[in-house]
């Protein structure tokens, strides 16, 4: 079976500074993987590589066995896709946007997902509250049929109540086949949705792991991942 | 539900649907929610839940029936051991605690006796 996400030898420097090296990392379809680092790791610029918006990079990239930019693009739905609209917009309108770019966006999924997180259609993206914002990105990425889906600190200004709206949407709403990978440096966010995790630390992954196997040895996630910082983060 | 996050969470919920029975939430013979349904309920991913699943099926706690769904066994000795089981798990939880606490076994004894009977004087009911 192809893999949903194969990366070797990725390496990406930006303005003459190392930003990722040495990455190889293999993810197999149907899972929910969480992409643990801390800020400024490297997990956005990963992201953005395997989404196909950030190019010139070394090594190569494979999601769902294609490989060009354009082709992943096609395969891939990333939560920073609408990072470019127009903040005039309004959410009713993001759905016709995304209908025209991706043809297979779903209107009907998007409506539901807006209701079920409370999103306004009529409201202005820039009048949008930060959580909302977020919300926003969370419903026009679930609402494309993709192979893999790549949500970037999905729940960073998110209370207690959205999120777990927000944990029910990405249950409900992602294929059984496709690849969930979410970015988090709150690992309790999102553990118990978890089957494995990849931690990165200085510009490449050091450790991929099941949750099952970490949980069997009595650790939780969070204390795996803070082992790899020796508690040098805080925020 | 909340879940001990040091244990891994297919094992959680395999103990939820044995306590479910056990309590007769869910009685010998009905089917148990489909896997997505549990999945939202839950909160968690659908394949924690198929691996919960196939360990009771595997226990014979749940039998699988093709196209249908997942149901509670009929075979009430099964059941019997599978509640002894969980008794079983209690028991040697509430022992390690008390012999962390250094308590001997006849302490330990004495201890509990000397609680059922306060309980039932005191009429706690919690």
């Amino acid at each position: 079976m192809t893999e949903a996400l194969a990366i070797q030898g990725l390496g990406y420097r930006r303005n003459q500074k190392q930003i990722l090296k040495d990455i190889n990392l293999t993810l197999p379809t149907g899972q929910i993987v969480g992409l643990l680092g801390a800020n400024g790791a490297g997990k956005t610029t990963l992201m953005r590589l395997i989404a196909g918006s950030a190019i010139n990079f070394r090594g190569a990239i494979s999601v769902a066995g294609v490989t060009t930019a354009p082709q992943r693009k096609a395969q891939v739905s990333f939560s920073a896709q609408m990072d470019g609209f127009n903040p005039s917009w309004r959410v009713g309108q993001v759905a016709d946007v995304m209908t025209a770019l991706f043809p297979d966006f779903r209107t009907a999924d998007f409506l539901q997902l807006a209701q079920l997180l409370a999103l306004d259609q009529k409201q202005r993206i820039k009048r949008l509250s930060k959580g909302n914002q977020r919300k926003l990105q969370l419903a026009v990425t679930l609402s494309r049929r993709a192979s893999l889906y790549l949500l970037d600190e999905p729940f960073d200004g998110i209370d207690v109540m959205t999120r777990k709206a927000m944990l029910s949407s990405i249950l409900r709403w992602t294929p059984e086949q496709a690849t969930l990978v979410i970015s988090d440096h709150h690992v309790s966010d999102i553990d118990q949705l978890l089957d494995q995790v990849v931690v990165i630390k200085d510009q490449t992954v050091v450790a991929q792991e099941a949750a099952d196997t970490i949980r069997t040895q009595g650790q939780s996630i969070e204390a795996y991942f803070e082992s790899f910082y020796g508690g040098e983060q805080h925020d | 539900m909340e879940f001990d996050d040091k244990v891994p969470i297919y094992y959680q919920i395999e103990q939820y649907i044995n306590r479910e029975i056990i309590v007769g939430n869910l009685a010998p013979g009905d089917q148990v929610p489909a896997v997505r349904q549990l999945a939202l309920t839950l909160t968690v991913n659908v394949n924690t839940i198929q691996r919960a699943l196939a360990e009771l099926i595997r226990d014979g706690i749940l039998v699988s029936e093709r196209g249908k769904g997942n149901f509670v066994t009929t075979d009430t000795a099964v059941l019997a051991q599978m509640k002894q089981r969980v008794i079983e798990d209690e028991l040697a939880e509430t022992y390690d605690h008390l012999a962390g606490l250094g308590m001997a076994p006849a302490e330990m004894v004495a201890a509990l006796e000397g609680y059922i009977k306060e309980r039932k004087e005191g009429g706690s009911h919690d």
